[in-house]
């Protein structure tokens, strides 16, 4: 071999040696590479894994938690998994035995699940079905659900699932309380029957009894002496005063029972109108300090409500000089009116008892104690409110607001 | 590039022209690598380029010639690297169609930094195929010696015709007719 071809086979040799070396060397790096790649893939999926636990126990525990009934079913209604409040509704316990949904149907409501149920498969849900179950122990319940499809990875329904609401409490309360009010509606349009009828009745023995007095007193005219004569004026003030109270009664009975008539009432004619009718003594003067409003509503009850309040602050001022100050102002939703005067005032504890019926705190001739009965009655028609702010021998303020 | 074509090239220039050869051509060669090659590994295509034109000058054969012959040895490396790949076709002309959308594929998978060239077919019957092979490399020949041992492979053969679209054969046109 010449020495040419030695030095040929000793290049090829070293070149194969130091590939081989660099081959070892692209491995090892490879490996480390996997290693890590390895390890790092390892770590991830230990916390996907975490994760996963924490996202099922939390799942574990909605399920497990609420208190609605939670039902998984397969397609063909089959009962897969049911929470503790499921068993406890149904009655039936799937690690005993095995159940179908279409046991749980009522038969009267049988249409109404099955075409439910149809639009579950077409839409993947539906949502506020209420009707009648049958449970295992053939109790009748309602009940509310709220459905929906349970889909694979490719989209494909595989079961369903649903919160079923036991509302058969709920349902009995509020029927009950359906009746109750249907029957308090009607004692209440007897009571107001029956008080507009004894009113009534009332009145003629009433009238019977003054025209007799007067028949007395013509007749025996001279012949009485001077306390016979103030007996007699007694009675028939008595009289006057009963008079009074049944209208009143008439008054407050015929409130909310006729049908409320809407119309734009402006106010500042309205108490013009007040003005007129009322008897204002000359010391007195009645201030309105705004432009009152044009108000929505029955025009002969708004009467009533002013005309009640300016004729009680009329009526009750005992300084020299009365005033009378009626203001409003515009809020939101509502009007808060005020009618202020400087007369005898009301003590702080009657200041709740005055909007009763026949709570009059002056026994005087004029007053039968009925006046702010209907003035709170026709608020509340108004869903506003009232209330005062009074000092006694200082003066009052009424205030009270109207829905807009 | 990957060191498999750079070990297999010298390879099959020791079987032909001797170890002489492939120590010359190293030697007329300026290589980064000194003519160290192991298969795992990557190396600059011009590297490639240089052992080509030196053998070409010392042999007498056109590079486009050694591409050739070099392709017909590079398709049974592949057939015996990747026996499952070409098991999945049972025919040349669908296997030739599938480099781009298939072949490579694979071939990325394996190594991400691969530069490939592209084979877009224009026109595709059960017996006829018309591709165009675009590559900055040139090595449509390499292409074509694949190309005839794919026929080979399936027992068939073809009457393959290269167009150039660009003079320098970065860009070339394949008309491939099943005989």
């Amino acid at each position: 071999m010449s020495q040419i071809q030695i030095d040929i086979l000793q290049r090829a040799l070293n070149r194969e040696k130091a590939a081989r070396k660099q081959s070892e060397k692209i491995l090892e790096d490879k490996s480390l590479q996997l290693f890590n790649a390895t390890q790092e893939l390892k770590e991830a999926n230990e916390k996907l894994e975490l994760l996963l636990e924490e996202k099922t126990s939390q799942l574990q525990g909605v399920f497990e938690n609420i208190n609605d009934a939670y039902l998984i079913m397969d397609l063909e209604g089959n009962a897969l998994k049911m929470n503790d409040a499921a068993i406890e509704l149904f009655g039936y316990d799937l690690k005993t035995e095995r159940f179908n949904v279409v046991n749980l149907i009522y038969k009267p409501d049988a249409n109404y699940a099955f075409k439910s149920f149809k639009e579950l498969r077409k839409k993947g849900f539906f949502t506020d079905y209420t009707a009648r179950i049958i449970t295992k122990s053939k109790a009748v319940k309602w009940v509310q659900i709220n459905a929906s499809l349970i889909y694979d990875k490719s989209k494909q329904a595989i079961a369903a699932q649903g919160i079923i609401r036991d509302i058969t409490e709920t349902r009995r309360t509020s029927e009950l309380i359906k009746e109750q009010k249907i029957e308090l509606e009607k004692s209440n349009d007897e009571l107001q029957e029956y008080a507009h009828i004894v009113s009534h009745d009332l009145k003629s023995p009433l009238r019977s009894i003054n025209a007799l007095v007067s028949w007395i007193k013509e007749d025996n005219s001279g012949k009485l002496d001077a306390a016979s004569l103030q007996n007699f004026e007694l009675i028939e003030t008595t009289l006057e005063k009963m008079e009074q109270l049944i209208s009143g009664i008439l008054l407050y009975s015929s409130i909310g029972s006729e049908s409320v008539k809407k119309e734009k009432t402006n106010l500042n004619m309205l108490l013009e109108d007040v003005k007129q009718i009322l008897f204002i003594p000359e010391h007195i003067s009645i201030k309105i300090l705004n432009e009152l409003p044009v108000v929505y509503g029955d025009k002969v009850k708004l009467q009533q409500l002013f005309q009640n309040l300016i004729s009680n602050a009329i009526k009750f001022n005992d300084k020299e000089k009365g005033l009378i100050e009626i203001d409003v102002q515009e809020e939101k939703s509502f009007y808060q009116f005020s009618i202020k005067d400087n007369g005898i005032g009301i003590d702080k504890k009657y200041h709740d008892k005055i909007f009763k019926i026949f709570h009059s705190l002056n026994k005087t001739k004029e007053s039968t104690g009925i006046g702010l009965s209907i003035v709170k009655k026709i608020v509340d028609l108004f869903k506003g409110e009232i209330w005062i702010e009074s000092e006694p021998n200082i003066g009052t303020t009424f205030y009270f607001t109207l829905k807009k | 590039m990957k060191g498999i074509v750079f070990t297999e090239f010298l390879d099959l220039v020791e079987d032909k022209f001797g170890l002489e050869m492939v120590d010359k051509i190293i030697a007329q060669s300026e290589l980064e690598s000194e003519g160290i090659y192991t298969s795992v590994g990557t190396y600059e295509f011009s590297e490639m380029l240089q052992l080509l034109k030196n053998l070409s000058a010392n042999t007498n054969i056109s590079i486009d010639d050694l591409l050739l012959v070099y392709a017909e040895h590079f398709f049974s490396v592949l057939k015996i690297s990747y026996p499952d790949l070409i098991a999945t076709y049972k025919d040349p002309i669908e296997m030739l169609a599938s480099i781009e959308n298939h072949i490579h594929v694979e071939v990325r998978k394996i190594y991400p930094d691969a530069e490939l060239p592209t084979f877009n077919v224009l026109e595709k019957t059960e017996n006829s195929l018309t591709m165009i092979y675009k590559s900055s490399r040139a090595m449509h020949h390499f292409g074509l010696g694949l190309m005839n041992k794919t026929f080979e492979h399936f027992s068939a053969t073809a009457t393959i015709v290269i167009e150039k679209i660009k003079e320098d054969g970065t860009e070339v046109k394949f008309i491939i007719n099943k005989n």
